[in-house]
């Protein structure tokens, strides 16, 4: 096609309806803007970029794709920088979230490189491969045009040749282009994108034009300013959390979050109330987050990843370790935007090179399980009304909601909903136990949200959406002694087992179950006339123990570990736990000690769970995402990062 | 119009001690919102928009403009604080110490010689420091001036009982889902984005400037690495000390950089 062709393609899509978005310059940059001609293109301009720098040149000739790749990312039109998920609305007289739908305007995107290819591929699997589509996403997506574009030249921080993610575009595009100087070659590689073609000023390619196609390829391989060492990286990267690089690096770091902005895969996301002073419905909008920033890993009373050493860690083993056992690919696409882009200059292929020169042994991670085409997809952000039927004060701060849900709704024990009340927030609570057709929930009051839900009354609604994640595994416990050990509000998520096990007719002397409960003090002991019960049961050893001991009490003082006896573990026996992580981990490392199988032990790590759905990244832990691969995990999954500071 | 329940209505107070008086202005600014406010609270104190009376609290909220700056002003806060149920303290004086707080820096006997005909009648302490080093504050709102929008949302928060959708993240993350180009990376221009906690929407960079830094530190305020990067980029220790000393200078972490750079 000769240059003028393009003119042509552009007026073509134009007319089609697709709104445009191209290279354009602005702010001294090269933009993903809106276009209309061949005119807005950058034609005649390139980047020079280097770590932390970015400058425009013009450049000896006239090509309008002459540049390597800008500040933005295709990221910023399908997954949008904000955008309101969810509207509240009266119905029936309780308010309800519904999902936003907002109008999609189908998109051409003109000049979408190799890399930003793959990158648009990557987060496919994230937003719409998933069990849970995010609607508005995959809208976009659909209706998108993509006119990719090949690289003949490489950027002083490209390195996509070492991520296979390009130079040459390969597939996923409706057009490809490659562009000479006075000539394009054009490929096709859809139906929409061969309609456009016949009505494109072609010719067939000639075999010399063909050569100038792969020589352009070599050159642009040859020319990659970065190269990286890929080869068992992720293993590799999780071997070597505590290497002093990390160290090093924290001191350069500002943790601003731009390299995570400009990513044109990170995906993380974070979802704020927006409530005005109650004239109009409340609403979610959704943005950009980062891992960088210190409330992406902090809940009620924690932050995971207080350091800017846990920040970069998490980002940097997330994007090119962690990523392949969540998606099956690697997070990086070897855009060299993060490079650039950082204000210090904070190259990742330098820390992975020092981190490889003095590296520890690899760790075994997860393998990735690719999850079964979904033909009915749930809406991700569908609630349900819930009302509440019952309520029962716990102790001081912790009540059980009783709910009425659909028929419909099932469950299994360890799953967790999200609550909601509009206006206020949303969080996980694990379901407590079922009853007569009730949902049971039990809340401890300890931020804004849980304030609000342990305040109910009897016959409120509030909005539910769920059950998401893994179960205890039920099936297990038969047959041989159960032991499950719990602190504080962790016997929540496991009275629905313990009842389950009370209901069966268990033999004492092998199928006996041990509950050991630990809490702070007698007052905050949950569900006491159940322990009582549980107690009078043959089959069922109750032990509990407080930290600090009130008046008349008789029982045992001290943590959950004083109650774990070496002879009273069994050893062939299932060992369910659930509490704080400290004592988790105490727990795990009595246990070990113990010689109690690993794959005996299951824990839930219930922590930072937001959209359910594994899409916003929030409750991530190494490899899994919270919400869907736990909150129950079965111990030798965790091991090699259990207890790791900063995870 | 909604009549007013007003004995039920929550009371707000609002104070005034060293400043500019622009956030309270901001309070002002609201106007279509101010009158939704004023359904929902009873404004019991509110000096720059009422007339003199002199109510004292207890008060549901009490919002604090300003640094404490005088003995006074010493005393002043503790007494909001004891008639305050929840407390919060806007604006960079309040927060910070504000531009005042330059005088932190100096000496300030020397100061009030040099300004002041009769040095004897002035009664001000030797530093300007934010109302959060002499009371408890539960919630501390940046900026120079406070946007209006985060002011709203919250006391709105605050009335609701939930959570204040405000973020301690950076600028950077303001100007990257705004789309401005970074001024630091593309002309070199120095700029405290990467340091300062966000709020303005990040308007500075929008319009080619670096940020001043007016909502000052966010936390982990890699204040040392940046600094070194604004050198490495040809400024010179002179220039990076004004840079950290502007509305926020008196805050630990601009306050430690420019002293660093002395």
């Amino acid at each position: 096609m000769p240059t003028e062709g393009l003119a042509v393609l552009l007026s073509l899509l134009s007319q089609q309806g697709f709104r445009l978005v191209g290279p354009r310059i602005g702010n001294g940059a090269i933009l993903y803007d809106q276009i209309e001609t061949v005119d807005d293109l950058p034609v005649g301009w390139t980047d020079k970029q280097a770590p932390g720098s970015y400058r425009l040149e013009k450049r000896a000739d006239n090509r309008a794709f002459g540049y390597v790749v800008g500040p933005q990312s295709w990221k910023k039109e399908l997954f949008l920088p904000r955008e309101v998920i969810q509207q509240s609305s009266l119905e029936t007289g309780a308010y309800q979230w519904q999902p936003v739908t907002a109008p999609v305007s189908p998109t051409a995107f003109i000049g979408v490189r190799a890399c930003d290819l793959a990158a648009i591929g990557i987060q496919d699997r994230v937003f719409v491969s998933a069990e849970q589509a995010d609607p508005a996403y995959d809208a976009r997506r659909q209706s998108a045009f993509i006119v990719a574009i090949n690289c003949t030249e490489a950027g002083e921080l490209c390195f996509c040749d070492s991520m296979g993610s390009g130079p040459r575009a390969e597939s996923d595009f409706d057009l490809c282009l490659t562009e000479f100087d006075d000539y394009f070659l054009v490929e096709t590689g859809s139906e929409k994108g061969a309609a456009i073609a016949r009505q494109l000023p072609l010719k067939a390619a000639s075999d010399a034009e063909k050569s100038d196609l792969s020589a352009g390829i070599e050159q642009c391989r040859q020319q990659m300013g970065r190269s990286l060492n890929t080869e068992g990286l992720p293993e590799l990267l999780f071997g070597n959390l505590n290497h002093p690089q990390w160290d090093k690096v924290a001191d350069s770091c500002l943790a601003c979050g731009n390299c995570t902005s400009v990513c044109p895969t990170c995906f993380c996301y974070s979802v704020e109330e927006v409530a005005d002073l109650g004239v109009g419905a409340a609403e979610r909008e959704r943005s950009w987050d980062s891992c960088f920033l210190q409330n992406h890993s902090k809940i009620h009373g924690a932050t995971f990843q207080s350091e800017i050493k846990d920040r970069y860690r998490q980002w940097l083993t997330h994007k090119f370790g962690s990523w392949h056992s969540q998606f099956g690919t690697s997070g990086c696409v070897g855009c060299g935007r993060c490079i650039a882009w950082c204000p210090v200059g904070i190259d990742p292929t330098e820390q992975i090179e020092a981190i490889q020169q003095d590296a520890a042994e690899p760790v075994a991670l997860p393998v990735y399980r690719a999850e079964a085409p979904i033909t009915d997809r749930r809406n991700l952000f569908e609630s349900t009304v819930a009302k509440i039927t019952a309520i029962k004060a716990e102790t001081d701060d912790v009540v059980t909601l009783a709910l009425d849900l659909p028929g419909n709704y099932h469950y299994q024990q360890g799953q967790f909903n999200m609550l909601a009340l509009p206006g206020l927030g949303e969080v996980p609570i694990s379901v407590s136990g079922d009853s007569n057709g009730q949902i049971e929930h039990t809340i401890r009051d300890v931020g804004a949200v849980t304030a609000a839900l342990t305040s109910l009354k009897a016959n409120d609604t509030l909005g539910l959406r769920g059950p998401y994640g893994t179960a205890w595994p039920l099936a297990k416990t038969t047959g041989r002694p159960v032991t499950i050990i719990t602190g504080g509000i962790g016997l929540a998520p496991l009275r629905g087992v313990m009842r389950n096990l009370a209901k069966q007719i268990r033999n004492p002397d092998s199928e006996w179950v041990s509950l050991v409960y630990g809490a702070r003090e007698e007052s905050g002991l949950l569900f006491r006339d159940e322990l009582e019960q549980w107690q009078r049961n043959p089959a069922i050893k109750v032990a509990v123990t407080l930290d600090r001991a009130s008046p008349g009490w008789s029982g045992n003082i001290g943590t959950v570990t004083t109650l774990l006896q070496r002879k009273q573990l069994p050893v062939d026996g299932l060992y369910l736990i659930c509490g704080p992580e400290v004592m988790m981990a105490a727990v795990i490392r009595q246990l070990n000690e113990a010689e109690i199988a690993p794959e005996n032990i299951y824990l839930s790590m219930e922590r930072n769970m937001k959209c359910a759905a594994g899409h916003c990244g929030r409750c991530q832990y190494g490899p899994y995402f919270i919400c869907k691969d736990g909150p129950v995990f079965n111990y030798p999954q965790l091991d090699f990062l259990f207890g790791q500071q900063g995870f | 119009m909604t009549e007013i329940a007003t004995d039920n209505r929550p009371t707000l107070g609002v104070f005034k001690l060293a400043s500019c008086d622009g956030c309270q202005l901001t309070l002002l600014d609201c106007e279509d919102e101010l009158l939704l406010l004023a359904e929902q609270i009873n404004i019991v104190h509110f000096p720059e928009a009422t007339s003199p009376g002199q109510h004292r609290g207890p008060f549901d909220l009490a919002i604090i403009e300003g640094s404490v700056s005088t003995p006074e002003q010493l005393e002043e806060v503790q007494q909001i604080r004891g008639d305050a149920r929840v407390l919060i303290t806007i604006g960079a004086c309040a927060t910070s110490g504000g531009i005042q707080a330059l005088r932190n820096f100096g000496d300030h006997d020397e100061y009030q010689r040099v300004v002041y005909a009769r040095p004897e009648y002035i009664s001000s302490l030797a530093t300007s420091t934010p109302v959060a080093d002499h009371v408890a504050v539960d919630f501390e709102l940046r900026g120079c001036p406070v946007s209006k929008i985060q002011l709203l949302e919250l006391i709105t928060a605050c009335l609701q009982g939930r959570t204040p959708a405000i973020n301690n993240e950076s600028v950077c993350v303001e100007c990257k889902r705004n789309g401005t180009v970074c001024v630091m990376v593309s002309q070199q221009m120095p700029c405290l984005g990467p340091v300062t906690h966000a709020g303005c929407g990040a308007i500075c960079p929008a319009f080619n400037r670096g940020c001043f830094g007016c909502y000052g530190p966010k936390e982990s305020a890699a204040t040392e690495s940046l600094a070194a990067q604004i050198k490495a980029q040809g400024q010179t220790d002179a220039e990076i000390k004004r840079l950290f000393r502007l509305f926020t200078a008196g805050s630990e972490a601009f306050s430690t950089e420019s002293q660093r750079h002395e």
